[in-house]
């Protein structure tokens, strides 16, 4: 049991329902995607996985452990990471700065360490910058490290935000829409990094509009539409399943 | 029944201000901390034409309404227009600041900064007690207020097109509404509701510079008391504060009025926190 | 160490110098009260610039903390006759206490909300110190006493306050410079994305809360003995809202903005009469000017110059991530 899991969730908004009884696994060393039409239930899902909508019906499991009630920070500390639609990144920032904000789970919880700069404090400082700085160069991002993050481009954001959750050390990965915006050339390059959090044994979850890069991506795939689940196999199966493709993927 | 009365009275300045809350609200998501100094604005330029000009009650509630809808159309063209549409949510919190702070003291270096009484606007002598005009005029003045602001919104074109901006204003926008224009109108009605209060309950206030921040945060307890966006909540809010505050002035004396007001707020807040009539927000993610 | 760590050494050493000889140099009494002033000023300002900006809860009510300080230093050291050190570090302690007890309903409030809320702190603690009066003086007030020697004399009372400031500056510091300050911004401008990362939002907005409280306690007590004699009107709202403007003024995100706009602030009304007459109408128009043209603050103005005088050229490079370094980087700090 050392899969993120939504059991069988329902999520209502007023009269709305956004979803309803649908179950998503996902586990460790392996990308799902996550695909339907608009308003299709997707973001929801994401957004009950990482706790910023909490479920009305059903339970999120994380590791054997129930979260279904428990806040953001709390699965975030507990290595759920993920990214936005839009990016959301502190623009009067650096690119470092604001990879190195990712790093929380290593911070004390305490004030007065940081308010007397105990050298414990700066030790972790300092290990932090040397992290980030590793990081946003392997993922490409070395020659910005310094700049404003207001003045990247929508790329640059993009695989900023991904360099920040990887910063929490997380065990999987939530990822909405992250090829929304890039050029053919950056979705593929997104997809070499996808596939080396997939090797390094981080579980990510890719809710995309953009079926061809789902499918050649994904271990698995799952289907939602009107907040129902439509399909779930293998890219294969989902692909030729004659609902998908008559809901969504079209003849 | 002294109390009782006083208390209505207070309550119906509190509610009006209130209600100019919600007006400027409806159309631009912004609590302006301006709102209590329109009141004053009008409280303080009847004052002036009437005693200070001689000129006739009429005229000076005359000089309050075009005071007040000049200032709220101010307002908007200064502390709001330019800011709104940027993304940081303090800006509007910080320029209404500013432009309240600059009434307020502009207000006091003109007009000085103690009390002036407020002149009889209706013949009567003083011992009429209960049937004073000073507790009965800022309790009609807030009634027809509030029943003209609700016919407006109900019976005509531009009543409705503050409903539909109140509701979306991406949407009003894309309709082709000058969102611009309606927003600039709702600050003037505002303003002409905030006067009109403060100029009817000016012989219960006085015509005195620092009474705007008071009704600001009076008339905001209404207001998250009775629930943001109602104008019913707004006018219980208001006789709910100006009640608990006469009589707990009768009951422990007037000392403590700010910290008993504060209480209701408290209390409101901890228990139902979008207020009596006031509608639940969905989280926006 | 590096020559810029090196130079921003040398840079702070020389301030402190400046500061600490200040009483040596000024021109006469007069200013190094107000330098005086100007550091108990600080000490408030420095605390409450953590929550105004760093982690952006705009309170606009600190003068009622100021004045809980002095009431509290006024109350022990002057008619318990408690030693004035207690009675300082025991205002610093009232003032952690009141920013506690006005943050944990507060805090979890909406911005306007949150500012009416302080603001009503602040004439809630205004109406009952002159309700008070067996306890506060009413409205006759109260004798403040000053501090034994050595800081009893002007140049040795400078001297304690502007300790006590530069170490509130110090501490303050670390906070901004840490991971916490990083934190506090993200509270500030994307209140969404702290969540995501695990940063425990309500948790660190009363922490810094409280701390800009316990500073408020100190600078009261500084305060009051500095006036020798405080009543009700000495803490007047408009003076927590000059608190506030001096903040917004010099620029969020930053400590040498807002204490280049503490010092103008005070300064300039003394310095310049006409707009001492003006009084706290000049607080409102400058601020209103800066929201309109520079809501970044006057700080930002400085930065902005500088980089239009040695333009860079940004090149946007094609981000291309290196497969192999980044599998071998993750792989290994999961192993941890």
């Amino acid at each position: 049991m050392s899969a993120l899991a939504a059991t069988s969730v329902t999520k209502r908004f007023g009269g709305l329902t956004a979803l309803e009884g649908v179950s998503v696994e996902l586990r460790p060393g392996e990308v799902h995607g996550l695909i339907g039409p608009n308003g299709s239930g997707k973001t929801t899902m994401l957004n009950l996985l990482s706790g910023f909508y909490q479920a009305d019906e059903g339970k999120v499991v994380l590791r054997g452990e129930d979260l279904t009630r428990a806040s953001v920070q709390r699965r975030a500390r507990a290595g759920v990471a993920r990214t936005f639609q839009k990016p959301r990144l502190l623009g009067t920032l650096t690119v470092l700065e604001n990879a190195m904000l990712g790093s929380w789970r290593e911070t004390p919880r305490r004030l007065l360490p940081s308010l007397l700069s105990w050298p414990g404090i700066r030790g972790d400082e300092k290990r932090n910058r040397a992290r980030a700085a590793a990081l946003l160069e392997s993922l490409g991002l070395g020659y910005a490290i310094g700049r404003q993050a207001n003045l990247l481009e929508h790329a640059e954001k993009r695989f900023l935000e991904i360099a920040r959750a990887l910063m929490l050390r997380p065990d999987f990965v939530l990822l909405d829409e992250p090829a929304g915006g890039l050029t053919g050339p950056e979705i593929e390059r997104l997809g070499i990094v996808i596939r080396a959090l997939r090797d390094a044994g981080i579980g990510v979850l890719l809710v995309e509009h953009h079926t061809e890069f789902v499918f050649g991506l994904c271990d698995r795939v799952t289907t939602l539409n009107l907040g129902r689940l439509l399909c779930h196999g293998t890219p294969a199966q989902v692909r030729n399943d004659p609902e998908v493709i008559r809901v969504y993927l079209g003849a | 029944m002294i109390v009782l009365v006083s208390g209505l009275a207070a309550g119906a300045l509190f509610a009006a201000t209130a209600l100019a809350y919600n007006v400027m609200f409806s159309t631009s998501k912004v609590l302006s901390v301006t709102t209590g100094h329109i009141a004053m604005l009008g409280g303080v330029f009847g004052a002036y034409v009437i005693t200070g000009l001689g000129l006739s009650p009429w005229l000076g509630l005359l000089a309050a309404i075009l005071v007040g809808g000049l200032f709220g159309y101010l307002t908007d063209v200064i502390a709001i227009r330019r800011v709104v549409s940027r993304s940081d949510e303090h800006l509007w919190l910080l320029s209404t600041l500013a432009l309240a702070t600059i009434v307020q003291q502009g207000v006091g270096l003109w007009w000085g900064t103690e009390p002036r009484p407020f002149p009889r606007l209706i013949p009567q002598d003083f011992s009429a007690g209960l049937a004073d005009q000073k507790y009965w005029l800022p309790i009609i003045a807030t009634g027809l207020l509030a029943i003209g602001l609700e016919l407006f919104y109900r019976r005509t074109l531009y009543g409705k097109l503050f409903v539909a901006m109140s509701e979306d204003t991406f949407a009003a926008r894309a309709r082709g509404i000058e969102t611009d224009r309606i927003r600039a109108l709702s600050y003037v009605i505002a303003g002409v509701i905030g006067a009109v209060a403060g100029f009817a309950a000016g012989q219960l206030t006085f015509a005195f510079f620092a009474l705007g921040l008071t009704l600001t945060l009076n008339g905001f307890i209404a207001l998250a008391v009775g629930g943001l966006g109602s104008n019913v909540g707004a006018l219980v809010g208001g006789a709910a504060l100006g009640l608990l505050n006469a009589f707990s002035a009768n009951a422990i004396g007037g000392e403590y009025q700010n910290t008993v007001s504060v209480g209701l707020l408290m209390a409101v807040l901890l228990l139902k926190p979008e207020g009596l009539f006031g509608a639940r927000n969905v989280r926006p993610v | 160490m590096t020559s810029s760590s090196l130079r921003s050494l040398a840079g702070t050493l020389v301030a402190i110098a400046a500061v600490a000889t200040l009483p040596w140099w000024v021109a006469d009494q007069y200013q190094l009260h107000l330098a005086a002033l100007i550091a108990v000023y600080w000490v408030l300002i420095c605390g409450l610039n953590l929550v105004v900006g760093f982690s952006g809860q705009l309170s606009i009510g600190h003068v009622g903390l100021l004045a809980i300080g002095a009431y509290g230093f006024a109350i022990l050291a002057g008619r318990y006759e408690w030693s004035p050190y207690l009675s300082l570090l025991a205002c610093g302690a009232i003032g952690g206490l009141c920013g506690f007890l006005l943050g944990l309903p507060s805090l979890r409030l909406p911005g306007f909300y949150f500012a009416m809320a302080t603001m009503a702190f602040a004439l809630i603690v205004a109406e009952l110190t002159l309700a008070l009066g067996d306890f506060t003086g009413g409205g006759v007030g109260l004798a403040v006493p000053p501090f034994p020697e050595p800081f009893a004399s002007p140049e040795g009372f400078y001297l304690l306050a502007a300790g006590a400031a530069i170490l509130i500056t110090w501490l303050t510091r670390n906070v901004a410079q840490s991971q916490w300050g990083r934190g506090l911004i993200a509270i500030r401008d994307n209140p969404v994305a702290a969540e995501s990362v695990g940063v425990p939002v309500f948790r660190m907005k009363l922490l810094v809360f409280v701390v800009s409280g316990m500073s408020a306690g100190l600078a009261g007590a500084l305060f009051g003995s500095l006036q020798s004699y405080i009543t009700p009107d000495t803490f007047v709202f408009e003076l927590g809202l000059f608190f506030f403007v001096c903040i917004i003024i010099g620029g969020r995100g930053s400590i040498y903005g807002p204490l280049f706009g503490t010092i103008v602030l005070t300064a300039l009304p003394e310095m310049v009469a006409p707009l001492a007459k003006l009084g706290n109408l000049f607080y409102g128009l400058a601020l209103l000017a800066v929201v309109l043209l520079v809501p970044e603050g006057i700080g930002r103005v400085f930065e902005v110059l500088s980089a239009r005088l040695r333009p860079r050229k940004l090149e946007h490079g094609a981000v291309e991530p290196d497969a192999r370094r980044l599998a071998e980087l993750l792989r290994e700090e999961r192993s941890r």
